[in-house]
């Protein structure tokens, strides 16, 4: 689904690499989690895959290519903009807009000029639905975003994410700001949409990658260092340096 | 441990406990010196203003400003007055006024309403009473004529001295006017004949005056100032020259005994010769003459509203509108304009309610002007003295609509430049040396004196800014022709505002060439043009003005407000397949509306009370009429000449009340109630915008 070839990037017009020769392929409906020390480029090779670090003017991919669905994403013929509707993604820090709860799930359906209010119910109720929040939410669509808990909120941007129906979801540590029962809902969420999405999962916690993962990248100092079935990865690493990082010697 | 007996937190320095208490002082002191101010300053404004809007009520924010007449009545005398002017009179007087016997009678007057039917000719003078008496009406005509006849009224038996040239063509177009004897009379007159030599000599002004009359060539040094009659100036002769000039003008100019500064003359020779003139009389009466007479009768003394070098108006467009005149008046206008046709003419009687009153002693009475005008044509209003005190009177709803109209116009710019700029700053642009090089400008800009942004507006807006025209000024400074297109305006236009229409097909410069030897300020020639004339002094400039005075506040503002959106909410947006505008339309500019509105505020408030910016490029000090007022033109034009309009605004009327005409008792009321005023409206004005900020705030929070 998404192949990485070789890739190498840079937030500074190719003075210093964060990300150096990378290659891996993520298949299709299935968990890929990046782990690694913070500052490893797990989060920034994520960014790649739907050209969010276009926003930072001075970054670009020094080698390489990475091909989404067959495409190379970064060729002159791709509008990022469409790319991103392919794309979905969820961030660290749960951010709903200050709208009601409908208005944000309905957001990117909007902003691609839907206007029919039943194709927009219907949208919004299978997206809630899809994060599992319909239940809690369904009596107050029309009330603040923000007055829900932080797990709600961050189910609340998957749904929103899912909203527009992208092929892949793109998940930049989403339960970091959350406690454990509200990471224990979302990861229970991101095993039931494996059936229907690719999702890549950036995360700090090792359990959790083999809790959800069925696939495990292991990145340290802008390389790859290893990569292949999560059960493989965490019961019988072939590198050193992943054990050590597995077991805790270091990170 | 043992204890020592000495206190180890003992005072020491005492002479540091005293400074911190001197510190303490000072800093508090400081601090109090705000509130000290700022109750001196509203106390008094309060204290003085309160009860000038006690006595003026809310006529003072309601009328316009006027000038205020302080008359000394003398005791008793029977007044009659329409009762609302009765009513301006007890309300525009602080004290009392000894009023005794009021009675209120009705009044009859009869009144002619009339439709004026296409092609009839009327006089200048006359169409202007209809129109003044008509409020709203305003005909337009295309052309002029001269008719065969003119009619005026003598309300006295005239005797007429004519020279002999003006009887004869008076013969010759109306034999039938003169009935009377006339005499002749041979006249021996004076003049001179005297030579001046080419040089620099100085004059008076008296005798400049004259001898424009006469032939002498010359030019002044200096033009002479109207309010220094006795200045004497040096005037230039070019080369000698002998003239012959009646003796009024030689002895004001070159006689030594009489003029002030005499022009010295080489020779003076006597010259004189006869003049015949003829005397006649004419009875009271109406009559009708050749418009070649009356315009001889005219220079004679005979008062008339015909206009007798352009001729008379032909009305070609058909006028629905019913006009009114009181009957008097409609007789004169039917009788001295034969050929005006009217059609459903209804005769009706309006009643007025009177007020009769006498003064039971001497005292002083003040009056707005307009009821004075009122109350002068009651033939027992013989005041013993009269004074005026300009603007001391009425309101001021010219200034409050003005000020009004100046910052919405300037919000509506400075809103949308600065939104979009500080838009652009924030998201858009690269941050580098262009950003902060535009950073550098704007900090310089909110530094520059705000007279400098008036000198500015004056020069850019006033004077140069472009203006899409078919009747483009002649001193314009760039004309650039667009597209031939539409007819010349109407006659009554090109007139009132000295259109010349030129042959189309001369080129642009030799256009302007002829309509300023013709003395045309602007030219007609069949094309648009972008004319650089600038927008003269109107609400458009003075708009301008004011918001590039407060766009870096805006600026500024709008940014700090655009930074503090979470980067979360752009990004997420992005992430859903937003286009950079969608995310900021949507998941930015909403969240930062809030502080936008602050910024709003900050720039209203200032806004509304800079004197300087808009001195020159909008506000004037005298307007009677309201910035809609006025106005002849319909749809997206009467828009543009409503924003065409120069206006009168709060702080420069302060400005002007309180420092630009002769102060007196009469004009302090009008001061502080201005003052009291403008102040209340601007933290109406912020109070309502915080109210309604918090109410934003309270809805969006993240």
């Amino acid at each position: 689904m998404i192949n990485i070839n070789n890739v190498s990037f840079s937030y500074d017009k190719g003075k210093t690499e964060v990300l150096k020769n990378i290659s891996l392929d993520i298949p299709e409906k299935k968990v890929t989690s990046f782990i690694g020390p913070s500052g490893c480029g797990k989060s920034t090779l994520l960014r790649c895959i739907n050209r969010m670090n276009d926003l930072v003017e001075t970054s670009m991919i020094t080698t390489g290519q990475i091909d989404v669905m067959g495409q190379n994403i970064n060729s002159k013929e791709v509008d990022p903009i469409e790319l991103r509707k392919h794309i979905g993604m969820v961030f660290q820090k749960y951010n709903p807009f200050p709208k009601s709860i409908y208005d944000n799930v309905a957001y990117g359906l909007r902003i691609q000029g839907i206007k029919n209010k039943k194709t927009l119910d219907q949208a919004v109720e299978r997206s809630l639905r899809g994060a599992a929040l319909w239940d809690e939410v369904k009596d107050r669509l029309k009330d603040s975003a923000l007055g829900l808990s932080g797990g709600q909120q961050q189910r609340l941007c998957i749904a929103r994410a899912i909203a527009v129906q992208p092929k892949i979801i793109l998940m930049d540590e989403p339960c970091s700001a959350l406690d454990p029962i509200a990471t224990a809902k979302v990861e229970e969420l991101i095993t039931e949409l494996r059936e229907e999405f690719t999702i890549v999962i950036v995360t700090h916690s090792m359990q959790q990658a083999s809790r959800i993962s069925d696939h495990t990248a292991f990145f340290y100092l802008g390389e790859l260092i290893e990569y292949g079935q999560t059960d493989t990865i965490f019961q019988n690493p072939s590198k050193k340096r992943t054990e050590d990082y597995i077991s805790g010697r270091f990170g | 441990m043992p204890h020592s007996t000495k206190n180890p937190f003992a005072k020491k320095q005492s002479s540091l406990e005293k400074k911190e208490k001197t510190l303490f002082s000072l800093f508090a002191f400081c601090t109090y010196f705000i509130i000290i101010c700022a109750s001196c300053i509203f106390l008094n404004i309060i204290w003085n203003g309160t009860p000038v809007l006690m006595q003026k009520g809310l006529s003072f924010i309601t009328q316009k400003p006027e000038t205020l007449a302080v008359l000394e009545m003398a005791k008793s005398d029977k007044y009659q007055v329409p009762s609302e002017n009765f009513n301006n009179l007890l309300k525009s007087n602080p004290q009392e006024i000894p009023i005794k016997s009021l009675s209120v009678s009705e009044k009859q007057f009869q009144f002619v309403s009339f439709k004026i039917k296409q092609g009839s000719i009327i006089g200048d003078g006359y169409l202007l009473n209809i129109e003044k008496d008509n409020p709203g009406t305003h005909i337009k005509f295309t052309e002029r004529k001269s008719p065969k006849l003119l009619g005026f009224n003598l309300e006295n038996d005239k005797q007429f001295t004519l020279s002999k040239k003006e009887l004869s063509s008076i013969q010759k177009n109306d034999p039938q006017l003169i009935q009377s004897e006339i005499t002749e009379k041979k006249l021996s007159l004076n003049n001179k004949k005297v030579t001046i030599k080419a040089g620099e000599y100085p004059i008076s002004k008296e005798a400049h005056d004259s001898l424009l009359k006469s032939d002498l060539i010359f030019q002044m040094k200096q033009s002479f100032p109207d309010d220094e009659p006795d200045k004497i100036n040096l005037t230039v002769i070019p080369h000698d020259q002998t003239i012959t000039v009646s003796s009024s003008v030689f002895y004001s100019a070159f006689d030594d005994e009489d003029a002030s500064s005499p022009l010295p003359t080489t020779s003076i020779e006597n010259s004189p010769f006869q003049k015949t003139i003829t005397t006649f009389s004419l009875p009271k009466a109406h009559y009708k003459v050749s418009p070649e007479t009356l315009k001889i009768l005219s220079n004679h003394g005979i008062k008339h509203l015909h206009n007798t070098d352009l001729g008379s108006i032909v009305i070609n467009e058909e006028i629905k509108a019913s006009l009114t005149l009181d009957k008097k008046a409609y007789t004169q206008l039917i009788k001295d304009n034969p050929n005006l046709v009217t059609s459903d003419t209804k005769e009706h009687q309006e009643s007025l309610s009177y007020t009769n009153f006498s003064i039971e002693k001497d005292c002083e009475v003040q009056l707005n002007a307009s009821d004075l005008d009122i109350f002068s044509k009651n033939p027992n209003f013989k005041p013993s003295s009269k004074k005026t005190h300009s603007y001391s009177g009425g309101g001021i709803l010219g200034p409050i609509i003005g000020t009004a109209c100046l910052v919405i116009i300037c919000m509506v710019i400075a809103l949308f430049t600065g939104i979009a700029a500080a838009t652009y700053l924030n998201e858009y642009a690269r941050k580098g040396t262009f950003t902060k090089t535009i950073r550098l400008a704007m900090l310089n800009l909110a530094g520059v004196p705000s007279i400098v942004f008036g000198l500015f507006g004056l020069g850019l807006f006033v004077m140069l800014a472009p203006v899409f025209s078919n009747t483009p000024k002649v001193e314009s400074k760039l004309h650039i022709p667009i597209i031939s297109l539409g007819s010349p305006p109407e006659l009554r236009t090109m007139e009132a505002e000295g259109i010349v229409a030129v042959d189309p097909d001369l080129s642009t410069s030799q256009a302007v060439a002829t309509a300023s030897t013709q003395g045309a300020k602007k030219f007609h020639n069949g094309y648009y043009y972008i004319s650089f004339q600038g927008w003269g002094t109107c609400m458009l400039a003075g708009g301008f003005t004011l918001a590039i005075m407060v766009l870096p506040v805006i600026i500024t503002s709008c940014e700090e407000s655009l930074k503090a959106v979470p980067m979360g909410f752009r990004e997420a947006s992005m992430a859903l397949g937003a286009t950079k505008w969608q995310s900021i339309r949507t998941a930015v500019l909403p969240y930062a509306f809030s502080g936008i509105l602050t910024a709003s505020i900050l720039g209203i408030t200032r806004v509304a009370g800079e004197t300087a910016p808009i001195m020159f490029t909008a506000a004037v000090a005298e307007k009677s009429d309201l910035p809609w007022q006025g106005i002849h033109s319909s749809g997206f034009s009467a828009f543009i000449d409503f924003l065409q309009q120069s206006v009168q605004a709060l702080p420069y009327h302060i400005f002007t009340v309180a420092g630009r005409i002769p102060q007196s008792e009469y004009t302090r009321p009008m001061q502080y109630g201005s003052v009291l005023v403008f102040m209340i409206i601007v933290l109406l004005l912020s109070a309502v915008s915080i109210y309604l900020r918090n109410k934003v705030r309270g809805k969006i929070k993240w």
